[in-house]
């Protein structure tokens, strides 16, 4: 699973790479040809396509915008003034990239629905101006006469060499796309597909990654689309109809939404498949479309996928990749103990309100964390203490007051950046990604700290060092937090071990403060000391934590100090057993003139 | 300027109708219907068949039409979303983009690509207030969506069935552990909202024909009023619906009321056509969603999925 490929793996690639060889062999008349090129054509927009939709997991219906568009830039420039393919084919691109930059300022941070169905309306309006524009794209007939495609003065001929030159590009899209996709970078998409939330609280700027998929898809459908205008000859409206979005969509589902060669396989079936089921004659498009709704609901993650699944999973060989790292700088945690103690808080929350409409959340709240001080926050449900978790984490910005990290104003700055200056959490309903292992979901937090970036992806080397590094380091936190056994999938582990997994997570982000919110939530009396200990062993390190949380005897032994909080105000702070006794306390939780809270 | 009043409020009427059920599967299923054009572009060719088998005005066909229309709701209830329902959403938006592609190829197939008529609510005739030509259908078209709109809104709020259907979609858990049929309930809101689309593919074809592809169109401006609206409330997708209509009357006659534009502005006469005017209310839409991405009026508080 990890940076080596097993044999099995790479016979499996062998025999696909020599199908595709043998296929034009096998099936050699000029239709089948063009057939094949059409194929290829098809399988570079879905390669695009599963960067957006596969990888960033968005439903972007603009795929067949970004063809079309380079459809008609190459029909333009090659019609019009007889351009040659070293320049149409890159301006394909260019501008096929552009239109998605621009399509990604209105829409990329919209959430499913309206990304969807922005996406879609903005295809309908190239769509619609193609059409009506007959002065420049010659209207519902299209441009006509596209040349075949001349290379420094050669003109590539129909059948063997447009072919030739068509899965050429496939092989270069499909290279690109493993290179980015098979490492560090590969892996915080993933995180980002299946949870944002968790992936911002990791450092990872989503808009930004998103914006990268967008744009790759983009380049991809250029690209495309380039081609298609020389395989067909015309550069015409059909090539921006949702038809072809919808072949798109249809290659990609069937396929595989993440594999290449589930893009390559759904688009070579897609294309043929009028061809074999002719006698479905104009219903084709009806049958297609069922298809798609039965492969959704029995096996959504596409032909790939299902082979995928039923390989066994290669052994790990995580050992060796970590062993190739060993010594380097950041594959050990620091010890933060060695700082010098301090009284200046590291955290300091002054005066914050948050306002949900007419509901004070929080009122006016001051909290002050000092560095290996274990705080905790207690308070009645909807008392405001999750309101407070996700203020200083940047999921909410306070109406007023100020956030200061080591005497840095953060108050208001992003989420990502928030967890990349120091600020980690756990989370209540325990967020993590159950088809990555262990290791991998807390490797992904060294997202920030190795710098990985898309230029990092692209020129990492078949072993990707900085996920080696990331393993490393992981891997030290999991050993400490007594996590053994790390290839497992998170999805199956009992719930006290992804507690631990959790927690090693957030430290993996070097945190100078982190917050838990709920960690003694559903761990038995020995799980919960086993954790208390732990907890008790990294604030020693002089990280700061806050843990918000309702279990009393877990706080009294754990806490240094203790905050509670009720109606969005805070009613009393102090040591725990001074809170246990407070008459405000008391009555927040269990109504005027209650029996003190000790007694239970 | 009556005239123009009457064209929003009519066209305005019938996107009324899409946008409700649009909205009311929405709420029921938190999945985009996207085969909604679809069922509008259905419910135009419903009406031209029962039409064309019994020659009477639309009012009197519009009962068999809703019925019609419901069973289409229900068949894409039972293809589109109940085999779905527990996979993620994108799996819903995509399946219903194929229904719709289904239903758009089971017409042309049946119908071919030749634009269809559907019968008058009443009648075509028009009269003259002062200088002003005030059309049969529009005044129709005003009154029927109305009386179903507020039908709709009578359904929902004050009947058992109605508190039901709404308590399926605010809380399919607890309506389910209060012993509600949660699946009955948005297989009705399925059926609802096809029965308001196809009256409204039966309001709009009278004037504007219906060809097979009109689909992704209406969707689309179902999508554009729900937004501007406020996403998932009825009574904002009304008013989402009448804003749309407004852009795309008052667009195309702008070189009418003012004939200077012919003048001021070259090519004015390929500017203000009604594809300019969708282009245009797009990209105004755009926009909107750049500088206010919880839409016009939309909500504050809630989160959106």
């Amino acid at each position: 699973m990890v940076g080596a490929i097993s044999f099995r793996r790479i016979s499996m690639m062998a025999a696909g790479i020599a199908a595709l060889v043998a296929w034009p062999f096998v099936f050699s008349t000029p239709f089948d040809l063009r057939m094949y090129g059409i194929a290829g054509i098809f399988a570079i927009m879905v390669l695009g396509y599963q960067f957006i939709f596969g990888h960033a997991g968005a439903l972007a219906l603009s795929q067949g915008a970004f063809f079309g568009l380079g459809a008609y830039v190459t029909g333009l420039m090659a019609v019009n003034w007889g351009a040659e393919f070293a320049i149409t084919f890159p301006m394909s691109i260019v501008l096929a990239v552009a239109l998605a930059a621009l399509i990604a300022l209105p829409v990329l941070r919209l959430s499913s629905h309206y990304f969807a169905l922005a996406t879609l309306g903005i295809g309908q309006v190239i769509a619609l101006i193609a059409i009506e524009w007959v002065s420049l794209t010659g209207g519902a007939n299209g441009l006509a006469g596209v040349p075949l495609p001349s290379i420094f003065g050669f003109t590539v001929a129909r059948g063997w060499p447009l072919l030739i030159l068509i899965w050429g590009f496939v092989a270069i899209g499909a290279l690109l796309s493993w290179q980015i996709m098979r490492g560090f970078y590969g892996k915080a998409c993933h995180v980002m597909r299946e949870d944002e939330v968790v992936a911002r609280s990791l450092g990872i700027d989503i808009d930004r990654m998103r914006f990268t998929m967008l744009l790759l898809s983009g380049a991809y459908g250029g690209a495309a689309g380039a081609l298609y205008a020389h395989a067909i000859r015309i550069a015409s409206p059909e090539a921006l109809e949702f038809k072809t979005m919808l072949a798109c969509l249809t290659m990609v589902v069937v396929g595989g939404r993440t594999r290449i060669g589930g893009a390559i396989l759904g688009a070579i079936l897609i294309v043929h498949l009028p061809e074999w089921f002719r006698f479905f004659d104009r219903a084709y498009l009806i049958f297609n479309s069922a298809i798609l709704i039965a492969l959704l609901a029995v096996a959504p993650e596409g032909i790939a996928g299902v082979i995928a699944r039923l390989l066994p999973r290669p052994p790990s060989s995580h050992a060796k990749v970590i062993e190739s790292v060993r010594g380097e700088e950041g594959t050990l945690p620091e010890r933060r103990g060695l700082l010098l103690p301090s009284v200046t808080p590291i955290l300091e929350v002054r005066n914050i309100v948050k306002t949900f409409g007419g509901v004070r959340a929080l009122d006016d709240i001051s909290i002050k964390l000092r560095r290996g001080a274990i705080t905790a926050v207690i308070g009645p449900n909807g008392s405001g203490k999750t309101t407070l978790v996700n203020c200083i984490t940047g999921v909410d910005t306070p109406d007023s007051g100020r956030i200061l990290l080591a005497d840095v104003d953060i108050t208001g700055i992003r989420a990502h950046d928030v967890s990349s200056r120091g600020i980690a959490r756990t989370f209540q309903n325990l967020r993590l990604i159950d088809d990555l292992s262990i290791l991998d979901n807390v490797a992904v937090a060294r997202f920030r700290a190795e710098h990985v970036t898309l230029r990092q992806a692209l020129g990492s080397s078949i072993q990707d060092k900085a996920q080696a590094r990331a393993y490393a380091h992981a891997q030290h936190l999991l050993h400490r937090l007594g996590v053994e056994d790390v290839d497992r999938l998170c999805g199956s582990l009992p719930y006290g071990v992804k507690r631990r997994v959790e927690i090693a997570r957030a430290l993996a982000l070097d945190p100078m403060v982190i917050l838990l919110d709920e960690p003694a939530a559903g761990l038995n009396e020995s799980e919960q000391n086993d954790l208390a200990g732990r907890l008790q062993d990294i604030a020693a390190d002089g990280i700061a934590l806050l843990i918000i949380d309702h279990n009393m005897p877990f706080l009294q032994s754990l806490a240094t100090y203790m905050i509670c909080i009720d109606h969005g105000r805070l009613i009393a702070e102090g040591r725990p057993r001074e809170i246990y006794q407070n008459p405000a306390v008391l009555e927040a939780y269990l109504g005027p003139r209650s029996a003190p809270l000790a007694a239970e | 300027m009556l005239q123009l009043t009457i064209n929003t409020l009519a066209l305005g009427a019938a996107y009324a109708l899409v946008a409700m059920g649009f909205v009311l599967i929405l709420n029921a299923t938190n999945a985009v219907n996207f085969a909604h054009g679809a069922l509008v572009m259905l419910g135009s060719y419903i009406a031209f068949t029962i039409g064309s088998l019994l020659p009477v005005v639309g009012l009197l066909l519009l009962p068999l039409l809703l019925i019609a229309a419901a069973i289409v709701g229900l068949l894409l209830y039972f293809i589109a979303y109940l085999p779905l329902k527990d996979k993620p959403v994108t799996s819903v938006f995509i399946s219903t983009i194929s229904a719709g592609v289904i239903f758009e190829n089971a017409v042309l197939l049946i119908y071919g690509p030749e634009p269809r008529i559907t019968p008058p609510v009443i009648g075509t005739s028009a009269f003259k207030i002062g200088d002003t030509v005030i059309s049969e259908q529009s005044l129709a078209v005003i009154a029927a969506a109305a009386v179903l709109i507020v039908g709709q809104q009578l359904l929902f709020t004050r009947t058992r069935l109605g508190k039901q259907l709404r308590a399926a979609a605010q809380d399919p858990d607890i309506a389910a552990a209060c012993g509600m049929n949660v699946g009955l309930m948005v297989a009705l809101t399925f059926a609802i909202a096809a029965a308001l689309a196809a009256a409204a593919g039966m309001f709009l074809s009278a004037t504007y024909y219906a060809s097979p592809t009109d689909g992704a169109n209406y969707t689309m401006k179902a999508y554009i009023a729900v937004t501007i609206g406020g996403w998932g409330s009825i009574p904002g997708a009304v008013i989402g619906a009448l804003l749309v209509a407004l852009f795309e009357v008052v667009i195309p006659s702008l070189p009418a009321l003012f004939p200077a534009l012919m003048q001021a502005v070259p090519h004015a006469a390929d500017l203000f056509t009604m594809t300019a005017s969708t282009i245009a209310l797009f990209i105004a839409f755009l926009i909107v969603l750049l500088f206010r991405p919880q839409g016009l009026f939309g909500e504050t508080i809630k989160r959106r999925a």
